[in-house]
Order: structure tokens, then C-alpha cells, then sequence
């Protein structure tokens, strides 16, 4: 029986030292927080950075505005990409399948996108952080809930309304809404978010959402939904708020080291330099498809002729905003594309140049437009074209003969002024001229080619989600 | 089998035994000194025979030329035993000389199989065990010991996806068991288990056998570690007696047998030509003409004016594969010390392997050290370290796939030279006559230097693994045993991007320096309590054990640019541009028990059972059960069976036990915050954004398995067959399940699915003749059938795509099957393709796409059931043949009714911007009158028949026979030893992958680009896009390194 104490004695000795708790088993993520959080301030700072950066992935250069926009429209093309192409040229072919992998791409990021704003707003209900800055979150998180949605309606028209955050067994049960109930939510979320937010002079946080972005957007809503006496008002206010002007000459506008200016109404931030840091996309994805300065450009958003020659001769943005080709080791290669985001200086990192551009979802120029549009005074078009030097609408020198309508010339303007700013598609849309004026391009337009299908992954995963029709 | 221990192999039992029992017998005993000669059959001297006198405590160990010198009674009894053969007792009679001749044992019956946490006869073996002694593997050329295994044992499907030297096989043993947790077999050396450890840290020299546990209740002693099987290594130990120092020297080169035909730069421009016309003239067929100039055309129809005019001038061009791969030699240097006495054994060792790759620029060093010491401090106290220490400097290159050396240099055009007349690498060099090209964008060179000379890489790695251990006996019959076990092991992988890489790259990139490191620690506590005793004719012998465990795995990377020139690589020389680092941990705690009991020798039974707690899993899930039961019957030792003289042995056997599958990532269970930072201004706005659904209740996988063995060797044991039969079901299984997006989630990891394995193995060794000249032939051949039982809610199938290729899981389905459209040819002219269901665009020369379900239509829904890489069967066979000191052997060894994707197929089998491809594609459509050979779509720019779709013309056979080895061995004999100071000497030469037998397209039926899944660092290969598991593409080779055949001639000497 010694031996028995010994050997217990030992085992003892063993097990103290081998710490046989059962914390031994408790390991915490060393590399990752845990998503236990939600409780202070602070955490609800990050989480709503976070639903910021879900802008990162709607507006990137090859995000889903960036295709409907540009590549539907008569815009631009997209040449020698990776990835599947075949999935990539079905937009500017009008050919949507429904097992695009970009289109349910597009999907996933605008629910993750929803999710991370509706998380904020979940949460936040219960915590225990002063009204104001509850409000003032609230107001960020429904403006971007409402600028997303407003995206997947014109993109998918009757899409799943998800406004709180869903497990996987009650996401089965939420099915698609009719677009009026999708536009009530974005008008309740807008509406919203303009009571609740500052004004831009107001804001600490450069790129947080402000009231004017709100009223902006929400005018914009307004003018889609065919209502231009509230889309008058609520443009008239930003118009009225004087907390936005155009800059002296469209080439200020752009830049590396242009941000947040005084026409800025909403901006996507990024910060170059770093490969760890969000930088802008918009130089690399928008260079042709060729590695002369040292990387790959990703060839989207090659700038037609089109788009080209529908800047008047001496209008001085088309230049600013498109460039003829490039230059590949002494020889010259004609190929248009965008150059409003160009950052030459840029670190490069891995084959990426790590640019600093900003990128502007709503400014003063479209806001102004947008108000002409509205109420049908060309004054405010106007304030666009005499910042480009070019004769007022109306005027003798304007080229009538083109633009005879002040809706035309509008239209004009808008895709001179916001060329491969994600708007064409949708204003040709919102306007009703997407067929006649698609159709004379040569696109294979129907009217049921107006909105995307609903991925079909999606509908695998819960047959009682329906199909456009045309899919 | 010696009842009372458990110890690693017989002969090492009866030394223990000896030493441990008798040492202090001299003392006591009247005696008189008695020597002899230790003989076999033949009169040949039996070294390291165990010589010792019963019921006393004195043994010897008989010496190199068979002579012991042992003090006895006079009337004492020896006993003479020796690993295969039979035990001999003879009484001393007042001789003092005796000579011994040992007659050959029922060799297999008392081999000792080690099993975990012990070890067992072979006789009382009651799981499915299979044993690789080091005989087996000695002379093989591979730097990994499991690779030396493929082949041999049926059921365990050893599979070389990538032939570069230092890559590990993919090990399936009786199957694959899950869609999302790991598949790799569990790695236990010298006791330590080490999940996803890489088997060329050991030297095969040291490794003394190789143990793989098939069956789960086998396996079940390694509980939630054990589902995809376990195998066991064990080193070398130095036997008591004579030192034996051996050396060896093996000098190989190797050569890559199989290049993949592509086109020619001729076959290349006149596709391209084709390519440009066609696109051309489809863009607007009433007005464009083939024949129109560049002037007339946008940049994306132009083709250089060279082609047209003088396409002559580029001869038959670069074929790329010559220019990267080489005749590769390698050496491999051996040094070993072993021996040591009673109390104190060793082993000491050294080896170099030095070896060149086929692809240029690459190689794989290996500098390997081992020092395994055991001493007896007293009769009741031993202690042991095993320390293996392994440096390995590498480049390895060409195994990642389509972005890698080996495929870019298929996918380059054949058209450039290999050097300009400038001595630089491409046409991007400015002051080039070949810039020109510059202009076209579709024209494509990575040329291999450029990423093999003018990109340096070097990967270094160290590792240590030890493990102490004390050995007590409380008692005669309880043994308590403690080991702490360390595994450290450190990379630092160096790499820089000459600027703008010899112009021989597809861009003048700038120059780039980076730095990773890893690091692992792996540390175990392992106690066990040892029962053994015999009863009459009860033996029992029972184990209970407590071991800890944890891990931490440390990543780090720093990158820099902005280097001024060349000169200085490291990265102070440049800016730093990035960095990180990261880390994870794991631990586990596990309590064991086995008891095994047997009655006369004949009735076996075992019982094991293992409790494992893991923090990977969710807290409340946090522990888990695995039990196991099994039973044997040795029917030829009863005697009803006495007159059945023709069978030596037959054994039934049988078991049932449960295993569990742990291989997920560290944190599956907790939901995660992923950095998601915003800007704001010119600062970063730091922000977290959830990564994923928590899942509390996370927990192993559970596979059980019945087994049902049946060993039969008769007549004089010149035939020996054994038969497996084994069902397994696993429950709980991982599933990845989708949820719908809408709740911003793509899935979560959930236990909800279950997959069934069934298979037979059959293995048969005969031995074809005896005597001087020895035929011998080991046929193995299994069958595995795999079926997913249940899925996630409403059991909807899993798609995983990647790279466009889609496998499919479904219910009553092998898991991944590959999921495309059918091609049945291609439309010959216009009225074919306006007769057939066709893809609106289709033009004639485009594929057929078959309508599959007949809708008239081809949609999605068209896409089906392509194949899968799971083979109907494998099976291998070895034929051996000695006379006199020759040996010779060769092995078949192959792999039947699998499907394999050749991936490849996207950029090599149409056109794909201008990438090069295969020669077969010259055979393509390029008129209704001259329309091909049916597998190849007319040349164009556009693809407008869903040529780039996943289709069956991706998919091929993957069966294939292999001459997977060739040996011839002459060992010098005796005679002339005697007069050199050798005592054995030995040459060699031994052939890997002599031919292969295979109608697959690329490199090799085997490849592999994805690796089996795995959530540890280090593994190998591409990795799927999004959430897929790795594992769910296996058998999909997206651009890999072709097995090479490797010739080596050797020398081994001892003395």
C-alpha cells in the first residue's frame, strides 16, 4: 500500500502541475475580439465604423453600382479582368443569368451591409449611452439602412426588407416586399435620419452622414418615386442650408488630397499608404488592363466614345475626367478611362497602389440637378454649367439644337458633370429614358431588364422567394 | 508475446525483461560460465538473440557473429528467444558450450504492433491495425516515410498531390469522414500525438516502424483525434551488445518522365489569328472581313503584323516546360551510432539530405539529428529522452496553382525566346526589338526565371521534438509512466522581388521585400498507470491515463518597397509597407482507459475509453465520450482445428468503437469580431464588425465503426490472407449550413450532417517459392463506399465553387461530386446549333451543351453530376526476389474509377487572353468542313457558348497504374567482409515512379491543387475561396508540380 501512496503522490504532483482545471480549456481568440461586447460607448464607436466600411464594398469600383451604373448604361465597358468574365460582360450585355456569381455577390454584401447597421440599432435600444449620441446613431445607421436599400430597389425591386437582426431560422420566414413597402421604409429611415442629424458644419467626424447627406438622398428618393413637390422641398433645404457650394473649377474637385470639401454631401474615406488601411481602389480598378506603371489596372469602367463625345467640345471636365489611353513603353495604346481618382503617387504594395481618393456618393453638383429636375428651373442647372465655363441653358451659345428640353439637358449635364460617378444608369431609369435611350446604343434593353434577378442561390436556399419577371 | 509488458517490439520486450528482472542475479547464484553460438536454419550467426536463464535474473544478448557467453547453473534452463522465431528453453545439463539453432516463427503472430499507449502481439490484435516495419521503407528515396507507404497497406489511400520535394501526401485512410473539418490522420511520434504534424521532420533512417490504426475502435484511444485514422510513428533505439555504427550514401537524380504537349509558337499564331478574325468578323458580320488591316480594327482585334506576314520567323518556338524543369540530382548522407548495455541503450544520428528539384532554382535541405537514450536507474526506475532535432532550408514553388511558377510557364506563349537579344528575360524590356509586343494586350509571358531567378525565396525551418519519460513499477505488475513532451518548431521564409523582375514577367513590377516567421509550441503532459498480469490462463492488462495538452501557433509578416536598386534585399533597405501578426491557441485535456483481456492466448477482448475536453469547442459541448469494444477468437489454436494442419493460423475478428474528429478551427464555436475600420479624415477609424454566427454547442464529429477482420496464413505460411470488412457512420458532422443572406450571414458551422463509409480490404502474401532463390508477393486492394446520410435543414445540397469548377454534396451522393454541364461535341455548322437546345449566343464550333433535363432550354438547370475523385478501388502489389545477396523488387500500384478536374482545362483549353494551350487544341473546329475532333470550339475572342463554364470536357479519368518502385539491392557477402573492417555492406539502386499508366491530360492523375482541409498552420497548397473547405476540392488540380521519377544508388555500410 506504500507504493499505492507514492504513486497517488505523484499523480497529484502530476496533475498540479499540468493545471487540470477546466479553465485550462477556456482560451480566448488571441487575435480576435469576441462579439461579446455592445456595451459602452466605445464599442458602439467601432461597430459603427464597421457599418461605415460596409460602404467600402457597395461603392467599390467594381461594386454593384459601379456595374449597373456604368456598365448597363452607355457609359463604359469593361476589358481583360480576372474572375469570370463571362459573368462580368453579362451586365453590359444585358445577358443577366440568374447564377451570376457577381450578382449574388452584390447580395450578400448589401445584407451583411444592412446587418451591420441593423445590429448597431438593435443593441443600442437596450444600452446604456446618453440619448443624444443614441439618436445620433440611430439617425447614421438608418441613413446608411436607407441608402442601401434605396440601392437594391432600383437594383432588384421587390427585395427581402430586413430591418432587425435575424437568425438563420427566422431569416427563412422573410420574404421579398413589394417595392412601395421597401421605399416607406427608406422614406421613414431618411426622414429620420434628417431630424436627427447635424449639419454638416456640425460634424467632428469627417464622413459621417450629416443632415444635408440625408435630405440629399432623401430628395433623391423623392424624385424616383415621381414625387418632385417633396423632392423640391427637402432639395430646397439643402439648397437653403448654405452649408454646401460648387468649388471654383471641376478639377478641384479630384485628387488624392482632396476631401470632404465644401460640395462634398456624402463621402466614402479612405486613406492610402497603407496595404492595412483602407485605401481607394478607384485608380487600380479603373486603369486599363496592363501593368506599365507596375501594377495590374483592372480594366473596369473603360470609358466609351460615347461617354466621350457627349462632353461639348470645350467643356474642361471631359478631360479632367477621362483620359485617351496610356502610354506603354514608348508606345501609345488608345483606351479611354476614368482618371477622376488618380493618385500617381501612390505607395505601391503587393501590385496595389495604395491611393488616398475619396469617393463622393451625393455632392452639391447632383444635389443641384437634382433640384432642376425637381422644379423645373434651370437656375440651378445653371450654377453646374457656369462653373464649367460653358454657356447657360437658354442661352444662344447652348447647344439647343442637342438638348431642346430642360429635361434633356439635364440629362446632358448629369452624365457630363457625374460621368462614372455611379449615376446613369439609375437617372436614365428614374427619368424613363433607359430603353429609348439604351436601345439607340445598341443595348439589348427590356423592360423586365430593368431590374437584376433574384440570384439564383437564393431562391435554392428558400424556395418561396420569387423571380423577376424575364428570369 | 510476452504477457507481462507492453513494451515496443519483441525483442525489445525480452531485453527489457532481462534487464529489468535477473540484473541482480549474478549475486546469488552458483555458476558456471557457458558459451555458444546462436544459429537460424541455416547456420547463418544470429546477432542480438536474447539469451537468458530462466527463473533467475541474468541475460545476455548474443553478439554480431552470434556468440554469447552467459553465467548458469548447472542445472539451469535457458531461454533463447529472437524477433521471428520461436522461443527456445534449453536445459544447461553441466555443458558449458551450447550451440542454438532458432527455427523461423510464425513471424506475424509475435510481431508487436504498437497501438497507442502500448503495445500489442499481433496475435492479441482485435482492431484493424496495419504494421510498416523499417525493412519495408529503408532503401526508399522520399523524404517523408508515409510517402514510402503508398501502396502498400489496403485501405489507407496515400495520394502525392504535388511532386515537390518536402510536400506531404494526402493520407485517406478508409475514406473521408467529413465535408468540413479536417481529414488528415492524426500523427502520434514516439507517443505524442500531433495533429497535421509533417512526417519530413523525422528521417525515415530513424524511424523503426510506422503503425496505422484504420478502425475506430483502434482508434478509439485517441477519442476526439481519431476519426480519420491514426498513424503511429516510433524511432529507433540502440540494442544492448556491440556498437553499430552504419553509414550510408545515396546519390539520385531525378527527372520530370511526363511534360504536357502544348502548342507550338506555329500552332499558337495560327490560333491566334483565328482568335482575332473570328471576333472580328462576328462583332458585325456585314461589314467586317477576316481580312480587314489593323488600321480598321480597335486595338482588342489587332494581331501583330509579324504573324501574319512572317510567322516563320518564330520557329517552332519556347516550349516553357524545358526551360523550368532540369535533370535534379540529390545526396543523402547517413550516419548512425547505436548499441549500449543492460542498463543503458542509444541511438545517435545524423543525416543530410540534399536535394535539387526539377524546377529551376528550387531544392529541399535537410539536416536531421537524433539522440534516443534510455537508462535503468534502478530495477524499478528507467528513464528515456527522445530528441529529434530537424532543419530544414527549402524553395519550394510550383505547388500553388494557377498563379504559380509551373502553370504560368504552361500558360506562356510560345512565341518568345528565352532570352532577348539583349540577354534579358521578356519583351518588356524597353530597349528590346521584341517591346513592340507591348502593344498587344493579349499576348502573355511570366517567364520562369523571372519568378525563379529574379524573385529570391527561402524558407528555413527548425524543429524539436523531445520527450522525457520515467518509467516506475509500483509493483511487478503495475507500471506508472510520465512523459512531457515538447514540439517547438520555427519558420522564417525570406523573399525578394527583383525590380521589375529581368522584364520577363507579365508587368515591370517594383522591387519588394518580405519576411514571414511562424512559430509553434506544442507541449504534452502524459501519465499512465500500467496493469499487467497473468492469471492461470487469464492475462489482463489494463491502462489508465491522464494527459494534457495545449498549443500556440504565432504568425508574423513585415513587407517593404520602395527599394533604392538591388543591391540590398533586406528589408531595412527599403520602406516597410505592411505587417502583422497573429496568434491561436488551443488546449485539451484527456482522461483514458483500456483494458485487455485474453484467455488461453485464443479469446481476446478490449475495451478502451477516452473522455476528451477541447476548448475548440462550444462551452457547453466542451466534453466528450469515445468508446470502443472489440473481440478476437485465434480459431486455429483450438483443437478442433488440430487436424486442419494446412492452416497455421486463423483468426476472426471483430469490433466496434466510436472516434471523434476535432479538426475545426480553434475558435469555430465563438463569434468573432473581425477588424473592419472606417477613415475618418486623414486618421483611421478603427471599427469591429461580427465575423460569423456562435455556435455554444459546437462539438466533435463522431464516427463509429464496425470492423470485421478475418486472418488466415496456411500452408507452412506460404499463403497469408487478410480480409476487412468495415461499416462507418459519422454523426455530427460539420456542416458549414447555409442560411439564408438575408440575415447577413452566408452559414454557420453546425453539427447536423452524417456520411457512411463501407469498404472491404483484401490483402494476400504469398510466398511463390522457398529455398535459396525467394519469390514473395504482397497484393493489397481496397474498396471504399462513401454516401453522405444527411445534410443541413431540408437536406439541401451543398455547392462549393471555386475558380468556377463546382463540387457538389448531396444526399445519397460520395461527397463533392463535380457539378457541371455536359459538352457532347461541338455544333458543327448553323443548322446544328438552331436544331438543338443552344445557349442564346452559341455559334457554330461552340460546345453542345446537353440539355439534361429537357426543357429545351439551357439554363443552370441543365448542370449535373459530373463525376468524383473518390476511386472505385486501390491497390498495390509488390513482388520480391532475393538469391544471395540480391534482392529485387517492384511495385505496382494504381487507382481505379476516380474522376479527376483538370482545371487547367479554363486557360489551356480555349482561348483565355491569349495564354498558351495544350497541342490538342490545333485539332479544333475551324469550319463545317474541317470541324475538328469534336472536343475543341473555334478559335475566338468572345466566348459565346459557355466554353468557360465548368463542363465534363474538365472533367477526366483519374485511374491510373503506376510502376511506383523499382529496387535491386547486392549485399556483400560475409567472406569478403571479413577481410575489410565492414561487416556489411550494401549497395542499391532504387527507382521511384518509374511509369505511369494514365489517359489524364496534365501532369499527373494524382495532383492535387487543393489539399485535404486543414486548420492548423502549414498547410499545403491553394486555398478555396470564401468559407469552402479545401478538403471539398481535392482531386481539382488547378496548375501543379508533376510527380518526378527519381533513380537512387546507395551505399550502406556498418561496422
Amino acid at each position: 500500500m506504500k507504493h499505492i501512496k507514492h504513486i497517488l503522490a505523484i499523480v497529484c504532483l502530476c496533475l498540479a502541475a499540468t493545471g487540470c482545471k477546466e479553465s485550462f480549456l477556456n482560451l480566448n481568440p488571441v487575435s480576435n475580439p469576441t462579439a461579446d461586447n455592445f456595451k459602452t460607448r466605445d464599442d458602439f464607436e467601432l461597430a459603427v465604423n464597421a457599418a461605415y466600411a460596409s460602404l467600402y464594398l457597395v461603392y467599390h469600383p467594381e461594386g454593384s453600382v459601379s456595374y449597373a451604373n456604368e456598365q448597363m448604361s452607355d457609359n463604359a465597358i469593361v476589358f481583360n479582368i480576372s474572375g469570370i468574365q463571362s459573368d462580368k460582360w453579362q451586365f453590359k450585355d444585358y445577358s443577366l443569368a440568374t447564377s451570376n456569381t457577381m450578382i449574388y455577390q452584390f447580395w450578400q454584401e448589401y445584407y451583411k451591409a444592412i446587418f451591420n447597421a441593423n445590429i448597431v440599432l438593435d443593441k443600442i435600444e437596450g444600452a446604456s449611452v446618453d440619448a443624444g449620441y443614441k439618436d445620433g446613431v440611430k439617425a447614421q445607421m438608418m441613413f446608411l439602412r436607407g441608402l442601401y436599400y434605396f440601392d437594391m430597389v432600383q437594383l432588384w425591386g421587390d427585395v427581402p426588407l430586413v430591418t432587425t437582426p435575424l437568425t438563420g431560422e427566422e431569416s427563412y420566414g422573410v420574404l421579398r416586399s413589394p417595392q412601395s413597402a421597401v421605399y416607406d421604409q427608406i422614406k421613414k429611415d431618411l426622414i429620420y435620419a434628417a431630424d436627427k442629424l447635424p449639419l454638416a458644419s456640425a460634424i467632428t467626424m469627417p464622413g459621417r452622414a450629416s443632415k444635408g447627406a440625408a435630405q440629399a438622398l432623401l430628395g433623391k428618393v423623392y424624385l424616383t418615386l415621381g414625387d418632385k413637390t417633396s423632392a423640391a422641398t427637402v432639395l430646397k433645404e439643402v439648397y437653403n442650408s448654405n452649408q454646401y457650394s460648387l468649388l471654383a473649377g471641376y478639377a478641384d474637385l479630384w485628387g488624392p488630397t482632396v476631401k470632404n470639401t465644401k460640395e462634398s454631401v456624402f463621402e466614402i474615406q479612405y486613406l492610402g499608404g497603407n496595404a492595412s488601411a483602407p485605401f481607394s481602389r478607384y485608380y487600380q480598378t479603373f486603369y486599363p488592363n496592363n501593368n506599365f506603371l507596375g501594377f495590374y489596372g483592372g480594366g473596369m469602367n473603360q470609358v466609351t466614345d460615347d461617354l466621350y463625345n457627349e462632353f461639348e467640345a470645350n467643356d474642361p471636365r471631359r478631360d479632367v475626367s477621362i483620359a485617351l489611353g496610356y502610354n506603354n513603353s514608348g508606345t501609345f495604346i488608345s483606351q479611354k478611362y476614368p482618371i477622376k481618382w488618380t493618385d500617381t503617387k501612390a505607395t505601391q504594395v503587393g501590385g496595389n497602389p495604395l491611393a488616398n481618393n475619396n469617393f463622393m456618393v451625393l455632392r452639391y453638383a447632383d444635389v443641384l440637378l437634382m433640384l432642376s429636375e425637381a422644379n423645373g428651373d434651370a437656375t440651378y442647372l445653371n450654377l453646374v454649367r457656369t462653373r464649367a465655363k460653358l454657356p447657360k441653358f437658354g442661352d444662344a451659345a447652348y447647344p439647343t439644337a442637342k438638348y431642346a428640353t430642360l429635361d434633356l439637358a439635364i440629362e446632358h449635364e448629369r452624365r457630363t458633370e457625374l460621368a462614372i460617378e455611379f449615376h446613369r444608369w439609375f437617372d436614365l431609369k428614374r427619368t424613363n429614358r433607359a430603353i429609348p435611350v439604351l436601345t439607340a446604343k445598341g443595348k439589348a434593353i427590356t423592360q423586365t431588364k430593368l431590374l437584376w434577378p433574384i440570384p439564383q442561390i437564393v431562391r435554392t436556399q428558400n424556395a418561396a422567394i420569387t423571380q423577376n419577371a424575364g428570369y | 508475446m510476452k504477457p507481462i509488458l507492453t513494451y515496443r517490439r519483441s525483442w525489445k520486450i525480452n531485453l527489457i525483461f532481462v534487464l529489468f528482472c535477473f540484473s541482480f542475479a549474478q549475486l546469488y547464484a552458483q555458476t558456471n560460465t557457458i558459451t555458444g553460438k546462436i544459429t537460424d536454419e541455416t547456420g547463418k550467426p544470429l546477432p542480438g538473440a536474447s539469451i537468458l536463464v530462466k527463473s533467475a535474473k541474468t541475460g545476455t544478448i548474443s553478439n554480431q557473429d552470434g556468440v554469447y557467453s552467459i553465467s548458469a547453473e548447472k542445472n539451469a534452463v535457458l531461454v533463447i528467444s529472437s524477433i521471428s522465431f520461436d522461443t527456445q528453453e534449453v536445459p544447461v545439463n553441466n555443458r558449458s558450450v551450447i550451440d542454438v539453432s532458432m527455427q523461423a516463427s510464425n513471424k506475424t503472430l509475435n510481431e508487436v504492433v504498437v497501438v497507442g499507449y502500448g503495445t500489442q502481439s499481433k496475435r492479441a490484435i482485435t482492431g484493424a491495425v496495419a504494421s510498416v516495419g523499417f525493412n519495408e521503407f529503408k532503401d526508399r528515396s522520399f523524404s517523408n516515410v508515409t510517402q514510402s507507404l503508398a501502396g502498400k497497406i489496403a485501405g489507407v489511400n496515400i495520394s502525392q498531390s504535388q511532386g515537390a520535394p518536402g510536400v506531404s501526401p494526402i493520407i485517406r485512410i478508409r475514406g473521408v469522414s467529413s465535408i468540413t473539418a479536417g481529414t488528415n490522420p492524426l500523427f502520434v511520434v514516439d507517443g505524442v500525438p500531433l495533429e497535421n504534424f509533417n512526417l519530413n521532420l523525422i528521417n525515415p533512417q530513424d524511424i523503426e516502424s510506422v503503425d496505422v490504426l484504420k478502425d475506430a475502435s483502434s482508434a478509439a484511444i485517441y477519442g476526439s483525434r481519431g476519426a480519420s485514422g491514426v498513424i503511429l510513428v516510433t524511432t529507433k533505439l540502440g540494442k544492448p551488445g556491440k556498437t553499430t555504427i552504419s553509414a550510408g550514401y545515396e546519390y539520385g537524380t531525378q527527372t520530370v518522365a511526363r511534360k504536357v504537349p502544348l502548342m507550338n509558337a506555329q500552332q499558337w499564331i495560327g490560333y491566334y489569328i483565328d482568335a482575332h478574325n473570328n471576333a472580328w468578323v462576328d462583332l458585325n458580320p456585314a461589314v467586317n472581313k477576316a481580312s480587314d488591316p489593323n488600321s480598321a480594327r480597335p486595338s482588342t482585334y489587332r494581331i501583330p503584323e509579324d504573324f501574319i506576314t512572317n510567322p516563320q520567323q518564330f520557329g517552332n518556338g519556347t516550349d516553357w516546360q524545358d526551360v523550368m524543369f532540369r535533370v535534379a540530382p540529390s545526396h543523402n548522407a547517413q550516419l548512425s551510432v547505436s548499441g549500449g548495455t543492460e542498463k543503458t541503450q542509444f541511438l545517435f544520428s545524423l543525416a543530410y539530405l540534399d536535394q535539387q528539384a526539377v524546377l529551376d532554382e528550387n531544392y529541399y535541405k535537410r539536416l536531421a539529428l537524433r539522440s534516443n537514450i534510455k537508462h535503468k536507474v534502478s530495477d524499478k526506475f528507467s528513464l528515456g529522452l527522445n530528441l529529434g532535432a530537424t532543419t530544414i532550408f527549402d524553395r519550394t514553388e510550383g505547388t500553388q496553382g494557377k498563379s504559380d511558377v509551373i502553370s504560368l510557364a504552361q500558360q506562356s506563349d510560345p512565341i518568345f525566346p528565352v532570352y532577348n537579344e539583349n540577354g534579358n528575360l521578356g519583351y518588356r524590356d524597353p530597349n528590346s526589338v521584341w517591346n513592340k509586343y507591348v502593344a498587344y494586350n493579349d499576348l502573355n509571358l511570366w517567364h520562369p526565371y523571372s519568378l525563379t531567378r529574379f524573385y529570391h525565396k527561402q524558407n528555413k525551418s527548425f524543429n524539436t521534438l523531445a520527450t522525457a519519460f520515467a518509467d516506475y513499477y509500483v509493483t511487478d505488475d503495475l507500471k506508472f509512466r510520465t512523459s512531457i513532451s515538447g514540439n517547438l518548431f520555427n519558420t522564417r521564409l525570406n523573399s525578394y522581388r527583383v525590380k521589375n523582375q529581368g522584364y520577363g514577367y507579365s508587368g515591370l513590377l517594383p522591387a519588394e521585400g518580405n519576411v514571414q516567421s511562424s512559430y509553434m509550441l506544442n507541449w504534452l503532459s502524459e501519465n499512465t498507470l500500467t496493469y499487467d498480469k497473468q492469471f492461470g490462463d487469464h492475462s489482463l492488462n489494463v491502462l489508465a491515463g491522464y494527459s494534457v495538452q495545449k498549443q500556440r501557433d504565432e504568425f508574423a509578416t513585415v513587407t517593404s518597397g520602395s527599394f533604392p536598386n538591388d543591391l540590398v534585399e533586406t528589408l531595412n533597405a527599403g520602406v516597410v509597407t505592411s505587417g502583422s501578426s497573429t496568434a491561436t491557441e488551443w488546449s485539451m485535456i484527456s482522461y483514458l482507459a483500456r483494458a485487455q483481456y485474453n484467455y488461453q492466448n485464443k479469446y481476446f477482448l478490449t475495451s478502451t475509453i477516452r473522455r476528451d475536453g477541447s476548448s475548440r469547442f462550444g462551452t457547453d459541448t466542451r466534453w466528450g465520450y469515445f468508446p470502443s469494444v472489440s473481440a478476437g477468437w485465434l480459431i486455429s489454436d483450438e483443437s478442433f482445428m488440430k487436424n486442419a494442419t494446412f492452416i497455421n493460423n486463423l483468426k476472426l475478428r471483430a469490433s466496434y468503437g466510436m472516434a471523434g474528429n476535432n479538426q475545426i478551427p480553434n475558435y469555430g464555436a465563438i463569434s468573432l469580431l473581425g477588424s473592419s475600420n472606417y477613415v475618418s479624415g486623414a486618421t483611421l477609424a478603427s471599427g469591429l464588425a461580427i465575423g460569423n454566427i456562435a455556435n455554444t454547442n459546437l462539438k466533435w464529429e463522431r464516427t463509429t465503426q464496425l470492423n470485421i477482420g478475418l486472418d488466415l496464413r496456411m500452408l507452412s505460411d506460404r499463403i497469408g490472407l487478410s480480409a476487412e470488412y468495415y461499416h462507418s457512420v459519422t454523426n455530427d458532422m460539420l456542416l458549414n449550413v447555409p442560411v439564408p443572406d438575408i440575415s447577413g450571414f452566408s452559414t454557420q458551422l453546425t453539427n447536423i450532417g452524417k456520411m457512411q463509409n463501407r469498404g472491404v480490404e483484401l490483402n494476400l502474401n504469398t510466398k511463390n517459392t522457398t529455398g535459396k532463390f525467394l519469390w514473395t508477393t504482397d497484393f493489397n486492394i481496397s474498396f471504399n463506399r462513401n454516401k453522405v446520410l444527411q445534410l443541413g435543414p431540408g437536406n439541401a445540397p451543398i455547392t462549393y465553387t471555386d475558380y468556377v469548377v463546382a463540387v457538389k454534396t448531396e444526399v445519397g451522393q460520395p461527397v463533392s461530386n463535380f457539378f457541371g454541364y455536359v459538352v457532347d461535341g461541338v455544333f458543327k455548322n448553323q443548322v446544328a446549333v438552331d436544331a438543338a437546345p443552344h445557349y442564346s449566343t452559341t455559334k457554330p464550333g461552340d460546345p453542345i451543351i446537353r440539355d439534361v433535363n429537357g426543357d429545351g432550354k439551357i439554363t443552370v438547370d441543365d448542370r449535373t453530376t459530373l463525376g468524383n475523385n473518390q476511386p472505385d478501388f486501390i491497390a498495390g502489389i509488390t513482388n520480391n526476389f532475393s538469391y544471395k545477396g540480391f534482392d529485387f523488387s517492384f511495385m505496382l500500384q494504381g487507382s481505379y474509377g476516380g474522376e479527376i478536374v483538370n482545371q487547367n482545362f479554363r486557360y489551356l483549353g480555349f482561348w483565355n487572353n491569349g495564354r498558351n494551350m495544350y497541342a490538342s487544341v490545333d485539332n479544333r473546329w475551324r469550319s463545317e468542313a474541317d470541324p475538328g475532333d469534336g472536343k475543341h470550339f473555334r478559335a475566338t475572342l468572345g466566348l459565346t457558348g459557355l466554353q468557360d463554364q465548368f463542363h465534363s470536357l474538365w472533367v477526366e479519368d483519374a485511374s491510373f497504374t503506376r510502376l511506383k518502385n523499382i529496387r535491386v539491392s547486392y549485399t556483400l557477402p560475409t567472406s569478403l567482409m571479413s577481410k575489410t573492417p565492414f561487416r556489411v555492406a550494401r549497395v542499391y539502386v532504387n527507382a521511384e515512379n518509374v511509369y505511369l499508366w494514365s489517359s489524364y491530360t496534365n501532369y499527373d492523375p494524382e495532383n492535387t491543387t487543393y489539399g485535404a482541409s486543414n486548420y492548423s498552420s502549414g498547410s499545403n497548397g491553394l486555398n478555396a475561396s470564401g468559407n469552402a473547405p479545401n478538403g471539398a476540392f481535392i482531386g481539382v488540380d488547378y496548375g501543379s508540380y508533376p510527380l518526378p521519377r527519381s533513380v537512387t544508388v546507395g551505399l550502406k555500410l556498418d561496422f
